[in-house]
């Protein structure tokens, strides 16, 4: 046997342990959630048993209705449809206009103030919520949607995100629509958006998941099922079917099948726009 | 639509760096301007003053005895267009055309009617659903033309339309200009730092250097009789060379057999041009050729003349080589006389033979 | 001429439109990004603090003291640190080896890709919740498992010197998809010429590795992992999803910094004690950042 041949074979022989071990990642990766389907099909015997069983004997799908009448989850996906689709979009237009403005614009301490937009990444949110918490307790606004979406909106990181997008548009574009008798607010809707119009999506659905997945804010500003979101509404949930794993999974897999799905059609910008943008404000 | 545009004193001062260095004139209305000068002169600074991109340091722009030195580009009614071209990448041709009009809150039919006919008008109509990355470089800057032509404008400004363009686009798209310039006799500023293209479709040169004006005038006139050294090294090609020489009273001695009496009594230390096409076999001055290129209908040739080196375009009836000893004679009206100290040009008119 | 010189006009600015665009989000900001963060800094160093009138008075380093000698706090900071620095460590090590394997693979990029990418959009308290169940001494799978392997089954969620292993395993697990996302990206701005030629110049696989792509890859190597060590530094919902937002685990023994203060803040009512662990929480993380831009220009190689 000659050396090329035997390099092959090492080769064939290592490709084949790489599927191996990342069947075997997958696997653990997945499990988590296979376990959590299996279980909120089961009854609540099978969900405890020792040694625990993968898969019931009967799939119990009563299990959903149950823990969809046990807490107000039809309110629980309108309060977070609202708030991430309120939220992102508000969040989007405002850092358009400040990308916009940080772009196109010349004025006095505009690098400054830039500045302070980029160091407001490396603030810790945890720090914040505090005080912020006061504040929104001060305006009147706990437990209100407003308290929930207000201090979400602004976005160094998105704005950092966009400026480096607006700032690739050719200035020359910007010089011909001013020769085209075009106003500021025209240009920015009818050429700059439209020529960004990836990016934006991009962002856009970041934020949408951000917005969906909120979790410690909104459980701090919350104190009443009628503004819950889906996260903070299963833990009150989870409190109140303690025992009941199954119903528990149940409820976990109503909660995150939204956002698997949301997952599998915008994965494409999902994926380019996390490694373009390196990770969400 | 033509337009009389005046600038009175007009200056641009970039943190201290003068651009633009007080700059009075009036451009001809209707006619083709060229703003002709190096890179760095300050001629698209001025462009984009008049344009309204730029806003003046001091002085005053008018279009037709209004003071607009203070209104926005978009309210100003010029027309520019772009080097680069600048199209909106995610609009189409008809789009891009129409843009300017859907501004000014024209109705879309109208306005796709009259975008139609500009794109007739410059021959791009048959690509008016095209995006721009779809287009040759030639019929992007049609179509820029188009869409500042559209909105029918009192002044049409170019800035270097041409040069990132290849040789031969360059040369029909030039034409294209002129003709576009005389079928809407709108007045237009073209600049440029290709003299060959300002000469051959501007009906007047504004030869700009350092922020300030050098010479304006027809350009014939202005390659015939530059005012100043500068604009003399600045026009033609190969270029003008120049020698060190002393006139008396005005006559100029190159060899016993070349004397050149200019229409200036002077007599000291002189600058003397000589243009590579005043020369040509014949009696005068004998010299050797250094260097001989072969450039088919003509040949060009260098040679040593009073301790400085000359270049001359021969035609080819007789083939030459380096090392050739031959006598050359010289066209009086390509050679003009410049003040040592100042560069200017002394004396109107053409020089003439004396025996 | 001279009295026309001295009317200089400004260079060209639309300066008051600028600030019409900057305005909804400048109110933002500051309102709730830099506003607060100065009332942080001010309420730690209070002497007293009333919540429902948001007065304090006096200025001195009681509450930071406070703080700084609460052996609940000295537990918080060394659970997050062991979360952090033994935690993240294994979590990119997987993730960069995970990201390679799907990076040199023939077939089924996508698949992998897929299903490795999944947990990123999914909530961290959701999953969190199943993972308490995983970890059930009684009839969760993980002890399944150890019984399987013949290992000692553990009190995973019960054992006050266990849970923030257990918290830490599921943040390995959260992590990742994240990761291998970042690094796949990486691995595909590095240039195939350099495995080219290392294989015209019949270079070995491991050399390979170890002498191109981790060099390669290391700018990226290093962003990943300054900020998961950021990330896991706040770690929080993590520990409410698998024990409760009131105590994090027996005898608050899985708590975390975050989980100090939000506890100090809403349990305790101690506003400006948690104000002061935000600070000490505030210098550690700008410490961390501050080492990431020096450390970074030293040591990582740039293409």
């Amino acid at each position: 046997m000659n050396l090329q041949t035997s390099a092959l074979r090492m080769g064939r022989f290592m490709t084949t342990v790489k599927y191996i071990l990342l069947i075997l990642g997958a696997f653990i990766v997945f499990f988590p959630f296979l376990w959590m389907l299996t279980t909120s099909l089961k009854t609540v015997g099978e969900s405890i048993s020792i040694p625990p069983t993968l898969l019931p004997e009967k799939l119990q799908w009563e299990n959903f209705q149950n823990a969809w009448n046990m807490a107000p989850f039809p309110r629980y996906f309108g309060n977070t449809i609202l708030i991430a689709v309120v939220g992102t979009l508000l969040t989007v237009t405002i850092t358009i206009f400040a990308a916009y403005a940080f772009t196109v614009f010349r004025f006095r301490g505009k690098s400054l103030l830039f500045m302070v937009y980029l160091s407001t990444m490396m603030i810790p949110t945890e720090l914040l919520l505090i005080q912020n918490y006061v504040t929104v307790t001060k305006l009147g606004l706990i437990d209100t949607y407003v308290g929930i979406i207000l201090p979400t909106l602004a976005s160094g990181f998105y704005t950092f995100m966009l400026r480096e997008y607006f700032m690739q548009v050719p200035s020359s574009l910007y010089k011909a629509a001013k020769m085209d008798g075009c106003s500021n607010w025209r240009y920015l809707w009818k050429v700059m958006v439209p020529i960004n119009r990836n990016a934006i999506a991009t962002v856009t659905i970041l934020c949408f998941i951000t917005q969906w997945n909120a979790f410690v804010w909104p459980l701090m500003v919350t104190t009443s099922d009628e503004h819950r979101v889906l996260a903070t509404g299963l833990m009150y949930f989870n409190l109140s079917a303690s025992s009941a794993v199954n119903l528990q999974m149940a409820a976990t897999t109503i909660v995150v099948a939204p956002m698997v799905v949301f997952y599998c059609v915008f994965r494409r910008q999902i994926v380019s726009g996390i490694a373009r943008g390196g990770i969400k404000g | 639509m033509d337009m009389k545009l005046t600038l009175e004193h007009v200056t641009k001062d970039f943190s201290g760096t003068l651009a633009v260095n007080d700059i009075s004139l009036t451009m001809q209305d209707g006619k083709l301007t060229g703003l002709l000068g190096p890179s760095g002169c300050g001629k698209s600074t001025l462009l984009y003053m008049i344009a309204g991109l730029e806003q003046v340091t001091s002085g005053h722009i008018y279009f037709d005895g209004q003071d607009v030195t203070t209104l926005p580009a978009e309210t100003r009614g010029v027309g520019l267009v772009f080097q680069n071209y600048a199209l909106y990448p995610h609009m189409t041709v008809e789009q891009n055309i129409m843009f300017p009009l859907l501004n000014a809150r024209v109705k879309k039919e109208s306005a796709q009617k009259k975008a139609r006919e500009m794109a007739r008008f410059v021959q791009i109509e048959e690509y008016m659903h095209r995006k721009p990355a779809q287009l040759s470089g030639g019929q992007q800057q049609r179509v820029a033309i188009a869409r500042a032509l559209v909105k029918s404008p009192q002044i049409l400004l170019l800035d270097e339309p041409l040069s990132n363009l290849d040789a031969r686009l360059r040369l029909d798209l030039r034409e294209e200009i002129r003709r576009i310039q005389k079928e809407t006799g709108v007045t237009t500023i073209f600049v440029t730092h290709d003299q060959e293209e300002a000469m051959s479709i501007t009906d007047e040169l504004v030869l700009m250097k350092n922020g300030i004006i050098q010479q304006i005038a027809a350009p014939q006139a202005m390659y015939r009789y530059p005012q100043s050294r500068f604009v003399a090294s600045f026009l033609g090609n190969p270029p003008i060379s120049f020698f060190n020489m002393v006139a008396e009273n005005g006559l100029v001695e190159l060899s016993p057999n070349l004397k050149l009496k200019f229409p200036i009594s002077l007599s000291g230390p002189v600058v003397l041009g000589i243009r590579p096409e005043g020369w040509a076999l014949g009696s005068g001055i004998v010299v050797e050729f250094l260097s001989v290129s072969v450039r088919g209908r003509e040949q060009y040739v260098s040679f040593m003349l009073h301790g400085q080196k000359a270049y001359a375009i021969l035609d080819t009836e007789n083939a030459v080589k380096p090392g050739d000893r031959l006598s050359l004679a010289l066209k009086p009206y390509c050679v003009h006389l410049f003040d040592p100290e100042n560069g200017l040009r002394l004396g109107k008119g053409d020089a003439h033979y004396v025996e | 001429m001279s009295s026309k010189r001295q009317r200089t006009l400004r260079p060209h600015r639309n300066g008051a439109a600028a600030w019409l665009y900057l305005l909804p989000s400048l109110v933002v900001i500051t309102v709730f990004l830099i506003y607060p963060l100065f009332k942080v800094l001010r309420m730690g160093f209070y002497q007293k603090y009333v919540f429902i009138t948001d007065t304090g008075s006096g200025f001195g380093l009681d509450a930071l003291a406070y703080v700084l000698s609460d052996p609940v706090y000295h537990r918080a900071l060394s659970n997050t640190c062991f979360i952090t620095f033994v935690g993240v460590p294994i979590t990119v090590a997987l993730a960069l080896g995970i990201a390679v394997m799907i990076d040199s693979i023939p077939r089924f990029k996508g698949i992998f890709q897929n299903l490795y990418f999944l947990p990123y959009v999914t909530t961290v308290y959701a999953v969190g919740t199943v993972f308490k169940w995983l970890f059930h001494s009684d009839y969760g799978y993980i002890n399944f498992f150890f019984k399987f392997l013949g290992l000692e089954p553990q009190a995973w969620m019960t054992d006050p010197n266990l849970v923030t292993l257990s918290v830490t395993i599921f943040t390995i697990w959260n992590g990742l998809a994240l990761k291998i996302i970042l690094f796949l990206a990486g691995l595909q701005k590095v240039d195939k010429q350099y495995y080219q030629a290392a294989r015209i110049d019949g270079t070995s696989r491991r050399r390979v590795f170890f002498r191109i792509t981790l060099p390669l890859l290391s700018p990226t190597i290093w962003m990943v992992s300054m900020i998961s060590f950021i990330h896991a530094f706040k770690t929080y919902s993590a520990v409410v999803a698998m024990f409760d937002k009131e105590a994090a685990g027996p005898g608050n023994s899985a708590i975390t910094v975050v989980f100090y203060i939000y506890n100090m803040f809403f349990k305790k009512g101690q506003v400006h004690y948690a104000a002061a662990a935000a600070i000490v929480f505030l210098v550690i993380i700008i410490t961390m950042t501050a080492l990431q831009k020096i450390v970074a220009k030293k040591f990582t190689y740039y293409g």
